[in-house]
């Protein structure tokens, strides 16, 4: 893993595109998956879906506050019955779309230990981010995120802790290859 | 035998009605009462309360969609925080490794 030395917040410096979801095949691996997770929420169904989200509820309020500016919420997780049922193809060819240049690999992590790998690309849009795409393999699970649109890191940061998102997410940034 | 068949020839042969035959059905038809609702304000209620039914109907089905988006939102959050978190845990150990 190779980690440079600029917080994510530096990362909104780059050229404008316009944002849009990431187009990946699940074709392949949604047929050997035995689970699938599949949330699919364009612009008006997630404009529509805030109205639904609690501002008394302390968590939902931070999440409206934070999907308010999206486009597009996109996951894909598969769930195999034993490892080896995806090939490093498969993840490959979910990496292609990311390689333009709009897109930088932020982080890169990979553990030996459990086979775990989780890599974060960030679009840049502006002065923001336009989109953030996560990759996070295991030797039974993949899963793929995709969440289009303006991404507020003051509301990133008031949802840390909460739904798992960590605490001001300060990563580093990798250089892309 | 043969007087059987001459009555039933007899009652089976063809006869033409009287030329005043339609004209006193017809008279007979627009003479006879209509039958109307009882009430006249029935259809308006049917009508009504079948508005209604759509209104809440699709209402109802407006606040599932929404409930489901929702819980779509919170699902998709929670999984790409869970993945967020697991890099950045990672990326902080690393740190802390290179420190020490």
């Amino acid at each position: 893993m190779r980690l440079a030395g600029l917080p994510i917040a530096m990362l909104l410096l780059a050229g404008a595109a316009p944002a849009q979801q990431v187009k990946w095949n699940f074709d392949k691996l949604a047929a050997r998956a035995s689970d699938t997770v599949d949330v699919s929420l364009s612009g008006s169904l997630l404009q529509f879906a805030t109205k639904f989200l609690s501002d008394d509820d302390k968590d939902e309020a931070k999440v409206k506050k934070l999907v308010g500016s999206l486009k597009g919420i996109y996951v894909r997780s598969f769930e195999f019955k034993k490892p080896g049922e995806y090939s490093a193809a498969d993840v490959d060819s979910f990496r292609a779309p990311l390689h333009s240049p709009d897109w930088q690999r932020v982080v890169g992590t990979h553990s030996t230990e459990n086979g775990e790998t989780v890599e974060v690309y960030i679009k840049s849009e502006g002065k923001g981010i336009g989109g953030l795409a996560i990759i996070a393999s295991e030797p039974k699970e993949l899963t793929l995120v995709n969440i289009v649109g303006s991404i507020d890191l003051d509301s990133l940061s008031e949802l840390g802790g909460h739904f798992g998102i960590p605490e001001g997410l300060e990563v580093e940034k990798e250089k892309k290859k | 035998m043969e007087s059987f068949e001459e009555e039933l020839r007899s009652a089976l042969r063809r006869c033409e009605p009287s030329p005043d035959f339609a004209e006193r059905v017809l008279a007979r038809v627009s003479a006879a009462p209509v039958r109307r609702a009882q009430h006249p304000w029935v259809p308006w209620l049917a009508a009504i309360a079948a508005a209604l039914l759509l209104t809440v109907g699709s209402l109802e089905y407006r606040h599932y969609r929404g409930e489901r988006a929702k819980d779509q939102v919170l699902l998709a959050m929670r999984i790409a925080g869970s993945k967020l978190n697991k890099a950045q845990k990672k990326v902080q150990m690393v740190a802390h490794r290179s420190n020490s």
